[in-house]
């Protein structure tokens, strides 16, 4: 590939980037976590004298976070340490610094800790084992409730022929970065800098401001190369606690998490149940009834995003006449719920697809087809009454149908074909900004994302610059800057990089055109070349090179330069539909339907994805070869998620399994065959119509294994992961229920 | 990991007599290192002195009249790149191929496996299947001991902390072999199960074994009995199927059910002993 395809390419097979895993600078002092020993728990005593005993060794606890700087607070809800109660095994309650990790590692062995231990709520259905009536909206356990509806649902349910009613479970999977989380903190008089491995500085920026209760003017946040984030390096994690170390040791602090400890503290998609009861008459959908029990962790009450977000995606992208949909945020002894590609957003994309699937067989009807004749209809509205707007997703079941007929006409026995649809929204509604600079040689953006690895900023930015602009990708470099020079923008995550912050970027090129436009004499739409070594500007029937275009300062001070930016409208959603709670408004609407073929081993429960297919809609591709990699990664990383990844707790809250022998990610020999097909056509709101490619291709992988396997097999299955063990014990549990808890005809 | 120094003797006497000087519980025992390290790694073993057996001359295996005889630290991949070992034990091929990835089994080695005595190991019921022996050194001598018998318990084996395993020996050649495993993951996952047989031609009898099943890896002596002789029809497959679903060795842990274990037990067990019968094998 050559350097413009991939422009980090060569420095990372060199080994010469540096991640924040590789941050070191001189006089640099180790930090350490000292982790609660309880999920929960009074603290008696937190006794750092012995550390501090210790040479060279700093030590901070809950009593050393005083007001920092000019006598502003911290976030009273979000206090670096906890100084009575511990919420979580492994919560932070101490950190110390030493001059080698190994001194440090002694340093927070010998920090005393007394709890007194009480009891932990591990598990969400021993909390509600039934659905909670409207009382458990009071109960301290729930963090959020929300509720919406149209219609009379029970009625719509109650006259229906025939309503299928059932349960859902989804396990708590971790992100699995190859990098774990890991920064440099260093503070001089009143500047507080930290160089660190994020997904958003700007959001680390204002959370380490939030926290420690000084001004974002004092902080600067420098991204490093960044190991991979699947949504785990969206906010602020370390930094509070190196930026207290540095300021306490009077030295730069590096501190990062041991991959153990990335299992331990990292925040992530937590366990979900899910309750489903849908009502169908004359063959079409009339009420849908959706009931979310959420896991949130120790989320705080009022800022849990998870439930209104995920409940939406319940309902899958169909039509229905009544519905309902009812949320609680359900807190337990574990760790904060957090982001990890498209949250819970694949776990509810298996639950609608199989639940819908047993509907239709329920009824009689082929489950491909049953769900295509409810499809949301490109430019409808949503249950929440959100307009989808152009929406590839019936192009894209179309074009799996025929693929998984195609697989079908060849199958071997043991053999099934699945198909699984998931949609997602572009984040385009938060807000970023871009800086051009142009020379007779280049074209530089300035902006404040580091490249995580999707080439989203690397390549994403610098080819709608191309695209606007004209010229080759060779000649356009994507320039990384601190929070202390960078424009601002919101971050790399929910797929809005190219989306939102490339309208930032195509923005800054219309407005650097029209000024070269009006430079040589209103002649016309301006485009740039290369020509020679040089770049040139052209008009209708003008070309002139750059230089002479550019001010004596300009030349002087790097070229011709221009902004541009992009704060995206929300989406809009029904109030009138909205009993209570938070719902997240959807805008952009994107599609996507996968096929997978499986081979499944009906005595073992074994199941090996022998080839699979993703039709995504992406609005329009703007770089083939890092838009197919994107939809490789979402397809294989969900097939994770689907099949063997599952974080679990013990009743005491224990996270048993916090390594990568028992939290089963997928290797290469695991991966099958796949194939991507792109479905343009469909125009998102990002730059020429792109759509965001982060988030979406993860979303169908489960729900499309599952078919498989159900297509093979017969077995319904209704908790994920789909473990040979699970499977095994539906197919030895006779015909296994094709449909659900109940299915009830008149 | 707290500092150690690391020695790597030339000869068999420096490393007895290194493992003979030291304080109990300040010495380990290097080979492949891909158990060992990752211990130290974690803290779990904190041993002032590591001793590694790299330059002993152990590293190969070498094929005895009837028998093969595998040197303690020789690498799985070179073991696995003999062409004869499928032929002539493809039970142990099965196994080793199943051992991690090929870069592990690089490093990896058969003294370490046995020294891990790991309840999941996949080398240890082939070799329980192929009445393996194993051969102990230390200053006072040499010792042989059944691998039945050196096994105690998980992760506990009859070693003393001043011996050394020199090799690992298989009497007899049994070319009707077969090793089969199931884990929730197929590639580079512990064995919630694993399932050898082998038909020894000279004692005219099955062997069959159980692995990944806590404590240890286990022959399942009733099993094998009802296979009784080298051709065994559907009701003695299926009679030694429900005998070793039944096996008390089957246990519940984090990493499968009982149940599950019994499941796939009985199934394995039935396809290993086909496939030892499949046509093209060699008659017994
Ligand atoms: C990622 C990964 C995947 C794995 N997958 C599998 C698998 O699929 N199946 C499986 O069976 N195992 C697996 N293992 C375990 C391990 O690789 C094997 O047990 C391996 O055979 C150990 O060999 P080694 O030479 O690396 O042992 P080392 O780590 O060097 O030693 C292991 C133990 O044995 C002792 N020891 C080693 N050699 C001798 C000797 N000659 N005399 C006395 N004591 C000795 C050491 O002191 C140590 O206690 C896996 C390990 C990892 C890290």
């Amino acid at each position: 590939m050559s350097r413009a395809g991939r422009p980090d390419a060569e420095t990372k097979l060199r080994g010469a980037v540096e991640f924040g895993t590789d941050l070191a600078v001189p006089g640099m002092r180790w930090g350490v976590l000292v982790l609660a020993p309880a999920a929960h728990g009074r603290i008696r005593r937190v006794d750092l004298s012995a550390a501090r005993a210790l040479p060279s060794v700093v030590a901070i606890g809950a009593d050393d976070v005083g007001p920092l700087v000019g006598g502003a607070k911290g976030d009273p809800d979000r206090p670096p340490f906890p100084s009575r109660e511990i919420v979580y095994r492994s919560q932070p309650i101490a950190a110390v610094a030493a001059p080698s990790l190994a001194a440090a590692r002694e340093a927070a062995k010998a920090v005393r800790v007394e709890v007194d231990a009480e009891p932990a709520v591990a598990d969400l259905e021993r909390l509600f084992p039934e659905w909670p009536g409207p009382q458990a909206r009071a109960s301290p356990q729930v963090a959020a409730h929300v509720l919406a509806h149209r219609g009379n649902v029970d009625r719509a349910l109650a006259e229906a022929e025939t309503v299928v009613a059932e349960t859902y479970r989804t396990a708590g999977i971790h992100q699995v970065a190859l990098e774990p989380h890991a920064c440099v903190a260093e503070v001089t008089g009143d500047r507080w800098t930290v160089r660190t491995s994020t997904q958003s500085p700007f959001g680390v920026r204002e959370d380490v401001a939030s926290i420690l209760g000084i001004p974002e003017a004092s902080i600067d946040v420098e991204g490093t190369w960044v190991g991979g984030g699947f949504g785990g390096k969206g906010a602020s994690m370390l930094e509070p606690y190196a930026l207290l170390l540095a300021r306490a040791a009077g030295a730069p602090v590096r501190l990062a998490l041991t991959y153990r400890e990335e299992f331990l503290l990292g925040r992530s998609t937590l366990p979900a149940v899910v309750r489903l009861e849908t009502g169908v008459r004359s063959g079409r959908i009339v009420a849908r009834r959706v009931r979310l029990l959420l896991d949130v962790g120790t989320s705080l009450p009022g800022r849990d995003f998870a439930t209104g977000y995920a409940i939406g995606f319940l309902l899958g992208p169909y039509r229905t006449d009544a519905f309902e949909v009812e949320g609680f945020a359900v807190r337990t002894n574990k760790p904060p719920f957090g982001p990890h590609r498209a949250p819970l957003a694949p776990q509810a994309a298996f639950v609608a697809e199989s639940h819908l699937a047993a509907v239709a067989r329920a009824v009689g009807q082929d489950p491909e087809a049953f769900r295509a004749d409810h499809l949301w209809a490109d430019g409808s509205t949503t249950p929440l009454g959100q307009r989808v707007g152009p929406f590839g997703l019936a192009a894209a079941l179309a074009g799996a149908r025929a693929r998984a007929a195609a697989w079908r006409a060849e199958l071997p026995a043991g053999h099934g074909v699945g198909i699984g649809l998931g949609f997602w929204s572009t984040g385009t509604g938060a807000g970023g900004e871009a800086r051009l600079r142009l020379d007779d040689r280049e074209l530089v953006v300035e902006q404040g994302e580091r490249e995580i690895g999707s080439g989203s900023v690397l390549i994403g930015l610098a080819e709608v610059a191309a695209r606007r602009t004209g010229l080759p990708r060779e000649r356009i470099r994507v320039n990384y800057l601190g929070t202390a020079t960078a424009p601002f923008d919101a971050g790399v995550f929910g797929s809005r990089t190219v989306g939102a912050l490339g309208r930032a970027v195509d923005d800054a090129a219309g407005s650097l055109l029209a000024d070269l436009g009006r430079r040589m004499g209103e002649v016309g739409p301006v485009t740039l070349a290369l020509e020679g070594d040089g770049l040139v500007a052209r008009g209708p029937g003008v070309t002139r090179p750059l230089a002479e275009l550019l001010t004596p300062h300009e030349r002087a001070t790097g070229g011709l330069r221009a902004a541009g930016r992009h704060y995206g409208v929300a989406g809009e959603i029904d109030a009138s539909r909205v009993v209570e709670g938070g719902f997240y408004a959807y805008h952009d609407f994107t599609g996507a339907a996968h096929v997978a073929e499986v081979d499944v081993d009906p005595s073992t429960g074994g199941v090996q994805v022998v080839r699979y297919a993703a039709f995504q809609d992406v609005g329009a591709v703007l770089d083939r070869p890092a838009a197919q990699a994107q939809v490789e990664g979402g397809v294989v990383m969900g097939l994770g998620t689907a099949l063997t990844e599952e974080a679990v707790w013990s009743d005491d809250g224990r996270l048993t399994n916090p390594g990568l022998l028992d939290y089963r990610i997928p290797r290469m020999p695991d991966v099958p065959p796949i194939e991507v097909v792109f479905v343009e056509g469909y125009p998102g709101a990002g730059p020429f119509g792109a759509k965001g490619l982060g988030e979406p291709p993860i979303i169908p992988v489960p729900a499309t294994v599952a078919a498989a396997i159900e297509d093979a097999t017969g077995a319904h299955l209704t908790e994920l992961p789909l473990s040979p063990e699970r499977l095994a014990r539906a197919l030895k549990a006779g015909r296994p229920s094709r449909s659900a808890d109940a299915a009830r005809r008149r | 990991m707290a500092a150690y120094v690391l020695v790597a003797p030339a000869s068999e006497s420096e490393a007895l007599a290194e493992l003979a000087a030291a304080p109990e519980g300040t010495i380990a025992v290097l080979a492949g290192g891909s158990d060992l390290l990752l211990d130290l790694e974690e803290g779990l073993r904190a041993p002032r002195r590591v001793v590694s057996l790299r330059r002993l001359p152990w590293r190969r295996h070498r094929w005895l009249s009837g028998g093969l005889e595998i040197g303690s630290t020789e690498p799985l991949a070179d073991l696995e790149a003999d062409p004869e070992l499928a032929a002539r034990c493809p039970a142990l091929a099965q196994a080793i191929a199943a051992v991690g990835s090929p870069a592990l089994r690089r490093q990896a080695t058969v003294g370490g496996n046995l020294g891990r005595a790991a309840p999941a190991s996949d080398l240890i019921p082939v070799l329980l299947a192929l009445d393996a022996e194993v051969e102990l050194v230390s200053g006072s001598g040499t010792r042989s001991l059944g691998l039945d018998r050196f096994l105690r318990a998980s992760r506990v084996t009859a070693l003393a902390p001043t011996e050394l395993i020199r090799s690992v020996r298989c009497p007899e050649v049994r070319t009707r072999s077969a090793y089969l495993w199931q884990r929730v993951r197929p590639s580079n996952d512990i064995s919630q199960i694993g399932v050898a047989v082998a038909w020894s031609p000279g004692e005219r009898r099955w062997r069959v074994s159980l692995g990944g099943s806590p404590p240890r890896p286990v022959l399942a002596e009733d099993a094998a009995a009802e296979l009784a002789g080298p051709n065994p029809g559907e009701t003695e497959l299926a009679r030694a199927s429900e005998r070793l679903a039944a096996h008390p060795a089957l246990v519940t842990d984090r990493r499968a059910s009982d149940e599950h274990r019994r499941r796939l037990a009985g199934t394995l067990l039935d396809r290993a002993v086909r496939a030892t019968m499949a046509p093209g094998r060699p008659a017994p």
